[in-house]
């Protein structure tokens, strides 16, 4: 089975005035569809840099990226834009909902890019809102949704074109204990509906739910842990 | 024919009579007409006697009656200037200045306008009375360079406050777009994220540019036509003139939206620029 996700030695260089900034070195790493995993490290250890490669926002500097198979490194800014709408969805610590939109309609923009016909684009709309349990406040603005909730509309929103990986850059960390858990089942669910999931979190307990586990250092991966 | 004969002859007849039975009446007065703002000025009506004299101290005056009364063409050199004229059949104005003493120290005319009914027959009247009466150079107004150079002045200086004009507003929508893009960093920075490519947001910051112009445009000559007529009346009250200041034309007003909206995209683009070229991770991350 080919790996959804294969990063060969990547390495990511920030050129800064003070001298070059090495955010990763020599990262190798595997992920197959469907699989769950937290990285953990300090502050500054290139979390979010590692997140922004995986998810084709950002490139390597060294190293390369295969993203089911295709070689990211190569591909021009609009074939990553077009993985990014297809294949992968985006969850950070501060939502990013568009505030001017309602819920439903965060969650309705990936699909009309996309190029899904309306009526499709409604009733996927209305399931997501029910899967993330928010079905109620499908006419509701960001403003006028609690923290945990803008998160799970923004967890819809990253589910809607049916993505095959979901990246998370903390996404309890600006959530009180409930609305975490909350968060974290919904990324179980996410996952074991056949999504495979990646999530950076300072979080212990959140961390702890994935069988497997890395925890970087210094823009490097010190550790990893498997759970069966 | 004898009929018709007859109706000549008794025709004739009258015209006859009436003219000895008015020939008998006192000479009547030389009429004159007399611009709105002299007879405001003076109270003057219809059919009112009026003298006038050559001298400022008013002596040998002449006497006329008003006949009638006439809005003076505006005139932008004389604006600001009371119009308080009258108008006179060329030999009484001569008779105004003829010196009874001295018959060759008369005023002469050396000019005289002739409005011709048929507008665009202008330069052919001009070029046949050149033609038969030697001696004379007739012309049509509007080609005078002389006459027509206020207006072409006042033309560059309208040119110019648009300028100036056109130039500062484009400053300050520059200015708006980028506090608009600003504002708009975030979002644009979750459309690419979500995977919306440049070309996209650039299609649609274009089209709300677009939209936004054109809007602009319309309003600023919905605007304009609105406050055409109230500026037009502040103004012909305030120099007492009939001189129409603004006008907007079809053309102009074309020539607006010619300027407004390319102005307005190439602002937007312009100020989205440096938006589209971020890294799409930069704009989300703070
Ligand atoms: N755009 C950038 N320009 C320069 N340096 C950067 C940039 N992005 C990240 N870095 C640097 O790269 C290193 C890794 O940053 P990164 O954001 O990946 O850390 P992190 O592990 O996510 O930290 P945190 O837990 O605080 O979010 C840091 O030293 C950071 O200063
Ligand atoms: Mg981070």
């Amino acid at each position: 089975m080919t790996p959804l996700i294969e990063a060969r030695t990547l390495g990511k260089v920030f050129p800064m005035g003070g001298g070059p900034v090495h955010a990763l070195r020599d990262i190798s790493l595997q992920m197959c569809a469907g699989e769950y995993l937290t990285i953990r490290g300090p502050s500054g250890c290139g979390k979010s840099t590692l997140l922004h490669i995986l998810g084709c926002v950002d490139t390597p500097t060294s190293g390369s990226l295969l993203f089911d198979s295709r070689d990211v490194g190569s591909l021009a800014d609009a074939e990553r834009s077009e993985i990014r709408l297809r294949s992968i969805g985006f969850v950070f610590q501060r939502f990013f909902l568009l505030p001017m939109l309602t819920a439903a309609e965060n969650v309705d923009v990936p699909q009309a890019e996309a190029g899904v016909p309306k009526a499709d684009r409604r009733r996927r709309t209305m399931e997501l809102l029910e899967y993330v349990g928010l079905a109620h406040r499908a006419d509701h603005r960001p403003s006028q949704l609690s923290g945990g909730e803008a998160q799970r509309v923004a967890i819809a929103r990253a589910l809607a074109n049916r993505p095959r990986l979901l990246l998370a850059d903390e996404p309890t960390g600006e959530l009180d204990r409930a609305n975490g858990e909350h968060i974290a089942e919904l990324l179980d669910r996410v996952q074991s509906d056949g999504t495979a999931v990646v999530v950076v979190t300072h979080d212990g307990a959140l961390a702890e739910r994935a069988p497997r586990r890395l925890l970087m250092r210094d823009g490097r991966i010190e550790q990893e842990e498997f759970r069966r | 024919m004898p009929i018709r004969r007859a109706v000549i002859a008794l025709t004739c007849a009258v015209t006859a009579a009436l003219s000895a039975i008015l020939a008998s009446q006192p000479a009547p007065l030389p009429e004159v007409l007399v611009s709105r703002q002299l007879m405001e000025a003076q109270h003057l009506q219809v059919g009112d006697t009026l003298r006038l004299s050559s001298a400022a101290s008013g002596v040998d005056p002449h006497v006329y009656r008003i006949v009638g009364e006439y809005e003076p063409t505006p005139d932008p050199m004389r604006l600001g200037a009371a119009r308080l004229e009258v108008r006179m059949h060329l030999p009484d104005l001569l008779a105004v200045e003829a010196n009874p003493q001295n018959p060759l120290d008369g005023e002469t005319v050396d000019a005289i306008n002739v409005s011709v009914t048929n507008e665009g027959a202008g330069s052919d009247v001009a070029r046949r009375v050149s033609g038969a009466i030697p001696g004379t150079a007739a012309q049509r107004t509007s080609d005078d360079q002389r006459r027509a150079a206020p207006f072409v002045v006042l033309e560059r200086f309208h040119l110019a406050i648009a300028i100036v004009t056109v130039l500062a507003s484009s400053v300050f929508l520059l200015a708006l777009m980028l506090m608009l893009v600003d504002e708009r960093r975030a979002t644009v920075g979750v459309l690419r994220l979500i995977g919306f490519r440049r070309g996209r947001i650039l299609q649609h910051v274009l089209a709300e540019g677009v939209v936004i112009a054109i809007t602009g445009a319309v309003f600023g000559i919905l605007l304009s036509i609105g406050m055409e007529g109230g500026i037009n009346r502040f103004f012909q009250w305030r120099y007492d003139t009939a001189l129409v200041f603004v006008r907007i034309t079809p053309s102009v007003a074309l020539r607006s939206i010619a300027i407004a909206v390319p102005l307005g995209v190439a602002s937007i683009f312009a100020s989205s620029w440096s938006l589209l070229r971020a890294e799409v991770f930069a704009l989300t991350r703070r």
